[in-house]
């Protein structure tokens, strides 16, 4: 089994529609997706803040010590190490019985590509609609700027808004 | 023992990277936890290279670089940016700021040493070859190690000057650098002799990179049978790539076709590759009276290509009437760099056959 300490912080880029935010977040030990997907919260507490333009996204406009964010305007979330972005019955591995399918993904500003690893049934309506998370892991994502292909980011997992996928599409096996 | 500027405003890790360079690498740290105090710092004494965090307070690591860039006493400073912003946007904004080298946290130390000992080596080397112009290597007799020779030489002349260097593989059917060098030789020079006429935005676009910033000019692998390069076509090369590279070297065929007669004219360097063997040397004595015209610019350099005894270097200056330039060692790990297309140049710098290349790279004048 896999003796990996969860890290206290974690740097990772978020995205609203219009805004690349960089930032440390204190994962207290725990996993980014259960931040993000705890409904006792709406907000995220991130420190070190770098804020850039998406269509200017190396520039960085404004810069601050802590900022507060509210996690219903979040798109999305990339984070460079794959096991950050995981989901928790996905973590630490729990992968028994699990495969990949490749998916793509609208979300406002953005086309998302990746894969997404699933466990039982394939079903595309239930990857969207079962449980309470309001954020899904794709696993070697990249995002392409829809009206700027040239910028696009990319990293191990890419935590994906539920609220705001527009198209989704997977892949046959 | 280098001087090391490190500016990041995360204390622990300016912490573990004085203990890495001082106790571990035996350099001198310098550290900022202020991007405009590591500024001033920088300014007044001038660190051998400089570490640079992007994301920090008051000045950004982007703004840090084009200062030290742009400041007489630190605009040669080789800069590596440290960032946790990792995307390919923040590499290719952290190259437009003027860095030498990027990396995205977190790193190992191990990654960084070896990042920071490069660009050391790098500098050293700049310092040390104050060349420019064009080299041509050229021996009419074939396997005596022309193409290794030019590549490894071409790779540590782009490693000098910061990548202004292009390598030509001055033939119609070899591919034989791209090869050595592990790329794909497409676009290559076909395509500018089927264009007919060039310029230098055509030569720009047919001309392909390697990771040590050398520029070269590949020929296709797949020979085109009753081809040759159009002369004019070479002297037009040779005048555009000028203007665009500190230093072109050009890996000629074995003729001395009209091409490469345009080459050798406009080259200010000859360098004749030989063999510590009797066939290799017979031929450079023929090969000397043909270059007669350019004899001055005409340098003899001895390439042990097979281990094992040769005759003793007075013996072959002796038969060519020349003293040699140098003498390249026999290496037996050039089989294996050709093999794994990666030169010696820049993955064993430490051995012979990089460092008897550094050398000659430093006596070129």
């Amino acid at each position: 089994m896999e003796n990996r300490s969860s890290p206290t912080w974690l740097v990772a880029d978020f995205f609203t529609h219009s805004y690349r935010i960089s930032g440390r977040l204190n994962v207290r030990h725990r996993l980014l997706a259960d931040q993000l997907n705890n409904p006792t919260s709406d907000f995220l507490q991130i420190e070190d803040t770098y804020i850039s333009n998406v269509e200017h996204p190396a520039d960085i406009m404004a810069s601050q010590t802590s900022a507060i964010l509210y996690k219903k305007n979040v798109t999305t979330v990339v984070t460079a190490q794959q096991q950050d972005g995981l989901p928790r019955e996905h973590s630490y591995g729990n992968y028994f019985g699990a495969y990949t399918r490749k998916v793509f993904m609208t979300v406002p500003s953005f086309e998302i590509e990746g894969y997404l690893r699933l466990s039982g049934k394939l079903d595309l309506r239930t990857v969207l609609t079962s449980g309470t998370d309001d954020f899904i892991t794709i696993l070697d994502g990249s995002m392409r700027f829809s009206i700027r292909p040239d910028i696009s980011f990319s990293g191990g997992a890419i935590l994906i808004n539920k609220r705001y996928i527009g198209a989704f599409c997977m892949e046959e096996e | 023992m280098a001087k090391i500027l490190v500016i990041d405003d995360d204390a622990e890790f300016l912490e573990m990277l004085r203990v890495l360079l001082e106790k571990r690498a035996g350099h001198q740290a310098m550290l900022s936890a202020d991007g405009q105090e590591g500024l001033e710092k920088a300014i007044e004494s001038p660190p051998d290279l400089a570490i640079l965090d992007v994301m920090m307070p008051g000045v950004t690591g982007y703004e840090i670089c084009r200062a030290l860039r742009a400041n007489p006493a630190t605009e040669e400073i080789p800069i590596i940016i440290l960032t946790a912003r990792g995307q390919p946007v923040d590499r290719q904004a952290a190259l437009d700021a003027g860095a030498d080298d990027f990396m995205s946290k977190p790193v190992t130390m191990d990654e960084l040493m070896e990042k920071i000992n490069k660009l050391l080596a790098r500098q050293q080397i700049a310092k040390l070859v104050p060349f420019t112009g064009t080299v041509t290597l050229l021996s009419l007799r074939g396997g005596v190690g022309v193409t290794t020779l030019a590549v490894n030489l071409a790779t540590t002349l782009a490693q000098a000057k910061g990548g202004h260097a292009c390598l030509i593989d001055h033939s119609v059917s070899s591919g034989q650098v791209a090869l050595q060098l592990g790329l794909r030789p497409k676009p290559n020079l076909n395509d500018l002799i089927q264009a007919g006429t060039i310029d230098a935005e055509k030569v720009q676009s047919t001309l392909i990179q390697h990771d040590s910033g050398l520029h070269i000019l590949a020929s296709s692998i797949v020979p085109l049978a009753g081809q040759e390069i159009p002369p004019d076509l070479t002297r037009n090369l040779l005048a555009i790539l000028d203007q665009q590279f500190v230093v072109t070297i050009i890996d000629a065929p074995s003729t001395l076709n009209r091409a490469t007669m345009v080459a050798l004219e406009a080259t200010d360097l000859i360098g004749l590759v030989i063999a510590p063997e009797a066939g290799s040397i017979q031929t450079a004595i023929g090969t000397l009276g043909a270059l007669k015209p350019w004899s001055k610019k005409v340098r003899v350099i001895l390439n042990q290509t097979m281990p094992g005894a040769s005759p003793p270097t007075e013996a072959i200056e002796r038969a060519i009437k020349r003293r040699l330039m140098t003498a390249i060692p026999y290496d037996p790990a050039q089989s294996k760099a050709i093999s794994q297309r990666a030169p010696l140049s820049t993955t064993k710098p430490d051995s012979p056959l990089a460092q008897a290349v550094r050398e000659l790279a430093q006596t070129l004048e």
